[in-house]
């Protein structure tokens, strides 16, 4: 009964299926069969040779991968840039689309947009040269800014030490990222019923006391599919910017997952251990995410899946 | 009309679909042939280079001749292994590729044609070396997979400009200090101190740099190696080698690293050196060099050539450099301009994507033909040189070196094929340089009012005259060249990339600690570098290979 039922309903909607093939054979062909690769994890694989000629060698990859102190190094930083690139991109993102959503003019509004769009559309190394130049010690104009205010004797050299790295990546995002971050805030923002914030303004609520109870909880629900997404996300806390950013100084700091299995897998010829980091951010990854979901659906919000 | 819909969903799936497939079977073999039925191969070389147009004169020329055109790209952005180990990932290859630093991961990957049974039926290509140098150029598995393109000099030798390590200052300083001629590390850090002290600003007001030092990933050589230089050592580039006991040191550890650290720690506490040299990118370094502000750095000549062209084409020949052959005590002789020498490390191989193997070795066999090696170095006669009659020598007019000096002629005119094979030194006419700029009627012609007077305030011809010549290298020179295939699997292995993994963190900190942190900064470095590198199953292995070497 069940079986007649699915051909039945497979006949019937048999264009869609048509249809749908083509990305179905896409998806298989460019993202599932791919990961047959993975296999090399637990190999020691060497190019030239076919993939069943190769030495198996169960786990030691990953053993060696979790002795490794710089793979440990690795996860945190990888770890704690995506946090803060998180906290930060989730906090101006919103922050700006609310501040310009009370814009009522509305030609500024537009070139305000634009405006904040347009960082998007640069490529990290065009970005990181920006921010090499702003912040160099040598005529940088953060650099000369605070020697003119007199904060400081001598030029800062914020790419010689640790302790800026990870922030000069946070920022380094928020400049680039916040207005395309807010687009689908304040799209969200223009379904929020009018009726809301003229009985708010009767009841004599000031625009600080609207955005706070009546656009802030309008758009929670977007908000949170957003976080769900990027917790999947925390372990590509990217690439370019560390990898153009960084300096010998820096390394134990600016190394990302992306990094390692660069410098390991491919420059170092080592792609079965290459091949482990990145499997393993990817389980992780997908662990991630269904915790996010789970907990949303727990506390009764909106969930991906 | 629901008919007509399916059909069409049917047909648009069904081409989608083959489209996708197709994608996936490659594209057909064969090299591209246009309609004049000019071939065009690819080629892929692991360096700097600056890539030439279609339109480019010389690059048509060639393909008139030869009757094939070669695509060539080269790296940019990323490193040598990155590069080569993506393409060994993807197994796919241009159809002639070098992979320099990482020649032999491609050789082990099995990326290159063994050339050896070919060689015999290509004369100019046999020719280019003799026996015993194709036996050193041979594989362990006895194959020859690639022909080094550099360091085969025909004739004599005819360098004007030290194209390796050494020392750099510019000239306007010595020529400020009365044409001296500094020969130790103390006597060149005071002369640039001295030099800063009263002229701290250059004509267009930009702050002076008195010492730049490249650190950016693995060109980061320009900090590393020099303690070899200064003990009074060539360039082996891994160790020193005492050329009496055969006795190999790691030239990390000998008193003159300390000596050469402990300098530049001084010299960053006063202000002399860059603060930011460490954090700077190959290109940030180049553009300051370009700037004219670095009055002096160690590195290679060919890595900051093109900054220097730059200021030569700004009219400031008083900030281009002289190279100087500094060591740590007086009396040591420098070691630093070696005769030119075959690296059989690396050099042009033809890979197994190449779908036309003799084209394109009969491509290289002709680009050796004296036509076409006048071609790819001089240009055309008549339009870009003219031959004396009397004596044979090429030379050009005032005109044509006009015309070759602007900023983008090169680039529209020239095809040197550099990184093809060729010789050095002579053209196969045994009377002219390969290079223009080689070339003695040439180079004094290129040399500026300002070059010539100081040229002769020191009595000297050329700039490589400000080095003491190396007479004849050593069996084992290049000894760098050994340790290129060396994997992290062997004990000598795992103890190089160790060393580098040491160096690279901590001559940096070494350099930037304050000054009376040094020592104990010094004694950290090296009780680091004691626990971390073996460094003795590093020297054992390459004592054993200058044995072999020796031993020939």
């Amino acid at each position: 009964m069940a079986k007649r039922g699915l051909l039945y309903r497979m006949n019937k909607q048999k264009s869609l299926i048509l249809m749908a093939v083509p990305f179905v054979i896409y998806v298989i062909v460019f993202n599932y069969w791919p990961l047959a690769g993975w296999l090399s994890a637990f190999q020691n694989y060497k190019p030239a040779k076919g993939m069943f000629d190769q030495i198996w060698v169960g786990f030691d990859q990953f053993k060696f991968l979790f002795s490794d102190e710089q793979f440990l190094e690795v996860l945190r930083n990888t770890f704690f840039m995506s946090i803060i690139n998180l906290a930060l991109g989730f906090v101006f993102s919103i922050a700006f689309a609310l501040f310009l959503n009370e814009v009522f003019q509305l030609g500024a509004k537009r070139v305000i947009q634009t405006v904040s769009y347009l960082p998007h559309f640069l490529s990290w190394i065009i970005v990181c040269g920006i921010v090499a130049d702003v912040l160099s010690s040598d005529g940088g104009i953060i650099n000369d800014i605070l020697l003119g205010a007199g904060l400081i004797d001598s030029p800062l050299n914020f790419f010689a030490e640790e302790k800026y790295f990870w922030w000069i990546v946070g920022f380094a995002n928020v400049w680039k990222e916040t207005g395309w971050g807010s687009i689908i805030y304040l799209a969200a923002i223009t379904a929020i019923s009018p009726d809301l914030y003229e009985a708010a303004s009767i009841d004599g609520a000031s625009r600080l006391k609207k955005m706070w109870h009546i656009t802030l909880p309008g758009i929670r629900s977007t908000i949170i599919i957003l976080l769900i997404i990027n917790v999947g996300n925390v372990l590509n806390a990217g690439f370019e910017v560390q990898y153009i950013l960084g300096n010998s100084l820096v390394t134990h700091v600016s190394q990302t997952i992306d990094i390692f299995v660069l410098k390991y897998g491919i420059s170092a010829n080592n792609y079965s251990l290459g091949i482990a980091a990145g499997m393993f951010k990817s389980v992780v990854s997908i662990v991630l995410i269904v915790i996010a979901n789970q907990a949303a659906k727990a506390a009764g919000e909106e969930k991906l899946f | 009309m629901k008919n007509i819909v399916k059909k069409t969903a049917f047909v648009l799936s069904a081409a989608i679909t083959m489209s996708l497939i197709a994608g996936c079977s490659g594209n057909g073999g064969g090299v591209k042939t246009d309609a004049s039925g000019t071939k065009t191969f690819t080629a892929f070389i692991a360096n700097t280079g600056t890539e030439i147009p279609a339109s480019n004169r010389m690059y048509n020329k060639i393909a008139e001749k030869t009757g094939v055109k070669v695509e060539v790209t080269y790296l940019t952005g990323q490193s040598v292994g990155e590069r080569i180990g993506v393409m060994i990932a993807g197994g796919q290859y241009p159809d002639f590729l070098d992979g320099t630093d990482a020649q032999g991961s491609l050789v082990e990957a099995g990326a290159f044609i063994p050339l050896d049974m070919y060689i015999d039926d290509y004369p100019n290509i046999k020719k280019l070396y003799n026996d015993a140098e194709w036996d050193r150029i041979r594989n362990a598995d006895g194959h020859i997979y690639y022909i080094p393109q550099y360091g085969d000099t025909q004739g004599k030798s005819m360098q004007t400009q030290q194209d390796g390590e050494a020392f750099w200052i510019q000239k306007q300083v010595l020529a400020w200090d009365g044409y001296s001629q500094p020969h130790t590390l103390n006597e060149y850090f005071d002369l640039i101190e001295r030099f800063i002290a009263e002229n701290p600003t250059g004509p267009d007001g930009q702050r002076y740099i008195g010492f730049s030092i490249l650190c950016d990933d693995w060109r980061y050589f320009c900090l590393e190696n020099v303690p070899q230089f200064l003990a009074g050592y060539p360039n082996d580039g891994c160790a020193i080698v005492d050329p009496e006991t055969r006795q190999v040191l790691d030239y990390n550890t000998i008193p003159e690293a300390k000596i050469y650290y402990d300098k530049l720690n001084e010299e960053y506490n006063k202000g002399l050196i860059d603060p930011e040299t460490f954090t700077l990118s190959y290109d940030q370094y180049l553009a300051k060099i370009a700037s004219g502000r670095v009055l002096g750095m160690v590195d290679q000549h060919w890595q900051f050539q093109s900054a220097e062209e730059s200021l030569v084409q700004q009219g400031h020949r008083e900030m281009t450099y002289v190279p100087l052959g500094i060591v740590a005590e007086a009396g040591t002789t420098d070691k630093y301009f070696t005769p030119r020498t075959l690296n059989p490390a690396t050099g042009l191989g033809i890979t197994t994507s190449c779908k036309d193997v003799p084209g394109a070795l009969k491509f290289l066999n002709d680009i050796l033909e004296p036509e076409i090696e006048t071609l790819r170095f001089w240009g055309e006669e008549g339009v870009d040189y003219l031959v004396d009659e009397s004596t044979g020598l090429n030379y050009r007019t005032q005109d044509m070196r006009d015309a070759q000096t602007a900023a983008d002629w090169a680039t529209n005119n020239k095809c040197e094929y550099v990184w093809f094979p060729h010789y050095e030194g002579m053209l196969s006419d045994l009377k002219n340089a390969v290079l223009p700029s080689e070339q003695p009627s040439e180079f004094i012609a290129s040399l500026s009012e300002f070059e010539k007077d100081f040229l002769a305030k020191y009595g000297y011809g050329m700039w490589t005259d400000f080095l003491t010549p190396v007479e004849k290298n050593t069996a084992w020179f290049p000894l760098y060249s050994q340790i290129q295939d060396w994997t992290a699997d062997t004990t000598w292995g795992l103890a190089s990339i160790k060393m580098d993994e040491v160096k690279h963190e901590w001559l940096p900190k070494v350099v930037m600690a304050s000054r009376n942190k040094f020592d104990k900064t010094w004694d950290d470095y090296m009780e680091t570098y004691g626990a971390k590198v073996d460094s003795k199953a590093y020297t054992d292995r390459l004592t054993e290979i200058v044995d072999e070497l020796v031993s020939g």
